[in-house]
């Protein structure tokens, strides 16, 4: 019973996450060299690759953490277990990519299914920190068995990566004369599994499955009650994170075209729980944007210091990344996601004409910058095309992000303080998948 | 045998700092139910200071002076930052203290530099003719135990049971146990509830202080030193159960001895001491597994 003229929200997202890399990226190319894929540096597109991988991880993690209230340390376990399949099959193998990273996904899932099982015993903190156990022994156990792994070297994919990337550039390149480079192609394989995985997140969450798991997070016995198998739906959240994982693995292996024991050490995967919850946990927009914002934050010292008298010694650039965090936390205790939302519902509530005439005025001075080419500095063209993003966001799909959306967004991420105290507050009931059958419950 | 009791005994001083980490991760994790991944960092942070001192002090002057530097770091982190997120989702402030982590690590290196620096051991003071603390080592019959160690077992002894006399027998002490129990009941009582955080935020932080001082010693002062101590720690309040403090140094202490037994008496080619960890951790597990709350940690009960 859906109401005509209201997008479906799940299209909202992938919309959302769409024009996230389109939008935001591409037309800013005049404006921030060297910032979009198209562009010239090399590092931003592996950057951008970079934040497709992230983003996949963030959105299995977020699947577990987010909406089966499961915290995970230790999903850099899954990639490794997903970037060493793919390197070892490529490398000792042959085999072709695309089936790599299957495998990898399939791989990494059964592993998360099989820990997923003692899982059920442990709640919280202790869960935290048995699977942040699993994050410390993966680089000891990949350097231990080195007869499969190939020991403390790592392994090299790189040849392997561009041989097979050739055979695509070559295609695309005779048949539709377009012309990238290795790299670029990279960057859109990864783009274009990250969005066949935010797809898939979508309609996991928004389905029987994804109640299930919000049921369960909000009250295990409330859950079971109605008919839910918790073991049974609990070891699943794990075996599709893993799976999430082992792919963003695979594609770490053609992204970086390296991989070793290192690369996969603990922090990895305490910065995974950092994206999500930065972004915001139990939002597939907040994954992605938390994925963007891990990236990137990191290097904005030398993104600030383009700003006269703003800058910062390089030294102190994870002092920065820390102060960030801190503040993420302490002003938008949602994650970027909720503060996106905030804005949305706030923008939606000025009357047309402001935002019309707002909007016209940013569209007006984006153009009349990039045409006079006059630039003040890299990060008044990030913010700007920030908030440009957020405004026809806004204007597009306000009204009804304020109707469903947004208010039952806030109340199910609410419903996750059930994580503090173990008397978990019941009843919160979720929007998320309800609101599909009851498009009028927030009236 | 001989062997053996050497692994012991190392095992058990190195256990003990664990325990004293542990011990400082449990004191907050107690009142306010928030694992703080910055605990290893502040510890770090204060032997930093603790080194700078020692050019103008004596070690006996500037050990208490950095436990109320440590104490008044710990308050003010507590009342400026953690304050302003409590009471949000508990992943938040674990966040907050990750962000925290990366602040003082890097102003650590940025204003130390990230060069090993060696760090003395609190000197030796004789006491009717026994000698305590101190370099050097001591002959027990089956092995020999340096000075250090037994100093780091004596100091992780001495603080449980300051701690015990503190909680059991001091008004504040009972404020602090009324604060973990039931923060609302505790306010209706009177209690300043959020006085009793800061405090105890500056009582972990000044127990972490004595154990990065105590373990400076063993691995070289550096930026990075307590990370590895931090896992070790969080493993160890995990084992002992995340709300009691006993349970945090036992758990140091079977942690301690079981690394270094795993390390000395598996076979070499599959296990041997590269594994030691890996091990380790799947013993906690294993123990988890039966007891999902710790060895010494109470069952939660829940209300429906």
């Amino acid at each position: 019973m859906r109401r005509p003229g209201r997008p479906p929200t799940s299209k909202l997202i992938i919309f959302a996450v769409l024009a996230f890399f389109l939008l935001w990226w591409v037309p800013f190319s005049h404006i921030l060299p060297g910032w979009v894929p198209l562009g010239l540096g090399t590092y931003r597109t592996y950057q951008a690759s970079m934040i497709a991988m992230w983003a996949i991880v963030a959105l299995g993690l977020n699947i577990l953490t987010g909406y089966n209230g499961q915290i995970s340390l230790g999903h850099g376990a899954f990639v490794a277990v997903g970037g060493y399949t793919a390197a070892i099959l490529m490398v000792d193998y042959g085999w072709p990519f695309p089936l790599t990273i299957v495998l990898a996904g399939v791989i990494a899932g059964t592993l998360g299914f099989l820990i997923g099982i003692p899982a059920l015993r442990l709640t919280g903190p202790y869960l935290a920190i048995a699977t942040l156990g699993l994050a410390l022994a993966t680089p000891q156990v990949l350097k231990k068995y080195d007869g499969l792994t190939h020991g403390t070297q790592g392994i090299n994919v790189r040849s392997e990566v561009s041989d097979q990337v050739g055979v695509l550039s070559d295609f695309m390149d005779d048949v539709f004369g377009i012309h990238l480079n290795d790299d670029q192609w990279v960057y859109f394989l990864a783009l274009f599994i990250a969005l066949l995985m935010v797809v898939l997140a979508v309609n996991i969450v928004r389905s029987r499955i994804g109640r299930a798991f919000v049921a369960i997070r909000d009250s295990e016995i409330a859950a079971q009650a109605m008919g839910i198998s918790v073991p049974r739906y609990k070891t699943m959240a794990f075996a599709i994170s893993a799976f999430y994982g082992g792919i963003a693995g695979g594609t770490y292996a053609q992204v970086v075209g390296f991989v070793s024991p290192e690369s996969f050490n603990f922090l990895l995967s305490i910065n995974f729980l950092t994206t999500i919850v930065v972004g915001g946990l139990a939002s597939i927009l907040g994954s992605v944007l938390g994925a963007a914002g891990l990236i990137v934050v990191p290097e904005m010292p030398g993104l600030v210091s383009f700003i006269p008298g703003a800058g910062l010694p390089d030294e102190l650039s994870w002092a920065f990344y820390g102060a960030a965090l801190i503040l993420v936390m302490v002003f938008a205790p949602y994650g970027l996601a909720g503060l996106f939302h905030r804005f949305v519902r706030w923008v939606s509530s000025w009357p047309a004409a402001w935002r019309a005439g707002i909007l016209a005025g940013l569209v007006l001075g984006v153009v009349a910058r990039v045409v006079a080419g006059e630039l003040a500095g890299a990060g008044v063209g990030l913010v700007l095309g920030l908030v440009a993003f957020c405004a026809i966001t806004a204007w597009i799909w306000g009204p009804a992000l304020t109707r469903a959306g947004a208010g039952g967004y806030s109340r199910s991420v609410e419903a996750l303080r059930g994580i503090r105290s173990s008397s978990g507050q019941t009843g919160a009931g979720s929007e998320d998948g309800s609101s599909e059958n009851h498009p009028d419950a927030e009236r | 045998m001989e062997e053996f009791w050497q692994q012991m005994v190392t095992g058990l001083a190195t256990g003990s700092v664990y325990g004293l980490l542990a011990l400082a991760i449990v004191l907050i994790y107690r009142s306010t139910t928030v694992l703080n991944f910055a605990q290893g960092e502040m510890a770090m942070f204060t032997t930093f200071m603790a080194w700078t001192m020692l050019h103008w002090g004596h070690y006996w002057i500037v050990f208490p002076l950095v436990l109320l530097m440590a104490a008044a770091m710990g308050g003010f982190i507590e009342l400026v930052i953690i304050r302003r997120v409590e009471g949000g989702p508990i992943l938040n402030i674990i966040i907050v203290t990750l962000g925290l982590f990366a602040i003082l690590n890097n102003v650590a290196t940025w204003r130390w530099g990230g060069i090993p620096k060696a760090f003395p051991a609190p000197p030796e003071i004789q006491v009717t003719g026994i000698r305590f603390f101190g370099e050097g080592a001591l002959d027990i019959g089956p092995t020999v135990v340096s000075y250090h160690d037994l100093t780091i077992l004596v100091f992780a002894v001495g603080i449980m049971a300051a701690l015990y006399l503190f909680f059991q027998y001091t008004p504040l002490g009972l404020a602090m146990r009324a604060t973990a129990q039931n923060p609302i009941a505790s306010r209706l009582m009177g209690i300043r509830v959020g006085r009793m955080l800061a405090v105890g935020w500056a009582l972990s932080a000044a127990v972490g202080a004595v154990a990065g001082m105590l373990i400076a010693n063993l691995i070289l002062l550096q930026p990075p030193m307590m990370m590895g101590v931090l896992l070790y720690a969080f493993a160890a309040a995990v084992l002992g159960g995340l709300d009691s403090p006993v349970g945090a140094i036992v758990g140091g202490l079977i942690i301690g001895i079981t690394e270094n037994l795993v390390g000395t008496y598996t076979p070499q080619d599959v296990l041997g001491p590269d594994m030691k960890l890996t091990v380790t951790l799947i013993i906690i597990v294993l123990v988890l597994l039966v007891r999902p709350t710790g060895i010494f940690g109470k069952r939660a009960m829940r209300r429906v």
